[in-house]
């Protein structure tokens, strides 16, 4: 059962990452819109030591406005950048739903 | 290739004069908190940090590029490891390699390393290896 549905605003955990991770830096904390989901799949924190019992989350396309991820972001406003994230590194956006 | 501005030229100027990082890192006996977070950021993050462009080159694939690409697949399809593996064992390999070698040598040299580090072949079997490869080709030439 997926927790997000496209539509639904949601913001990146700023938690403490060792040694690998695909959570990019410059996501954390901010806040974007799930615009696609994708299926089910190993998480890389366990998929990356090979772990068979490793823990299998859904993942979501999150789409960032560009100025939200740049503090001195000097391009146009409706510019976007998109990432795939693993359902534990996403909590609800303070507002829901858009 | 020519660029009419000049603008490569300058660039790869500028970075040339760039100054050298003061921390020295040399196993100090301390460091500080800010040190110790940015000396264990994951080093493939390296989205926003800021740098000069690099030239682009149109290339293609050289036959050892292909060649380590095909032999990652087959160790996958072999059951040794997968991508993810992969990019962590890139990470693994430290500052110096990653951003040293060219993005497929740190792919071959993080296999290397991954079928050593589970004992599917040793360092030693790996290094005559590369000694008897290399007097072959010193041969030939």
């Amino acid at each position: 059962m997926r927790r997000f549905a496209i539509g639904d605003r949601v913001t990146v955990r700023d938690a403490t990452t060792l040694f690998h991770h695909r959570t990019q830096s410059y996501t954390r904390g901010r806040t974007g819109v799930v615009v696609d989901h994708r299926p089910e799949w190993l998480i890389p924190e366990d998929e990356a030591w090979q772990r068979e019992d490793g823990r299998v989350e859904p993942f979501y396309v999150v789409r960032f406005n560009q100025i939200d991820l740049w503090p001195d972001y000097t391009g146009l406003e409706l510019d976007t950048l998109e990432s795939e994230f693993a359902e534990g590194w996403l909590v609800p956006a303070e507002g829901g739903r858009r | 290739m020519h660029s009419p501005s000049g603008l490569d030229t300058l660039q790869r100027r500028v970075l040339g004069l760039a100054p050298q990082p003061a921390d020295r890192l040399d196993s100090p006996y301390w460091i500080s908190n800010e040190s110790y977070q940015a000396l264990r950021h994951v080093l493939h993050d390296v989205g926003g940090q800021p740098d000069a462009s690099v030239p682009y080159l149109d290339k293609d694939e050289a036959d050892w590029e292909l060649r380590t690409y095909v032999l990652c697949e087959v160790l996958a399809w072999r059951g040794v490891w997968n991508s993810e593996v992969r990019r962590r064992a890139e990470n693994d390999l430290g500052a110096t390699l990653y951003f040293g070698l060219p993005y497929y040598g740190r792919w071959i040299t993080a296999a290397a390393k991954t079928l050593v580090d589970k004992g599917l072949i040793s360092v030693s079997e790996l290094a005559a290896r590369i000694d008897a490869v290399r007097a072959r080709r010193e041969a030939g030439s």
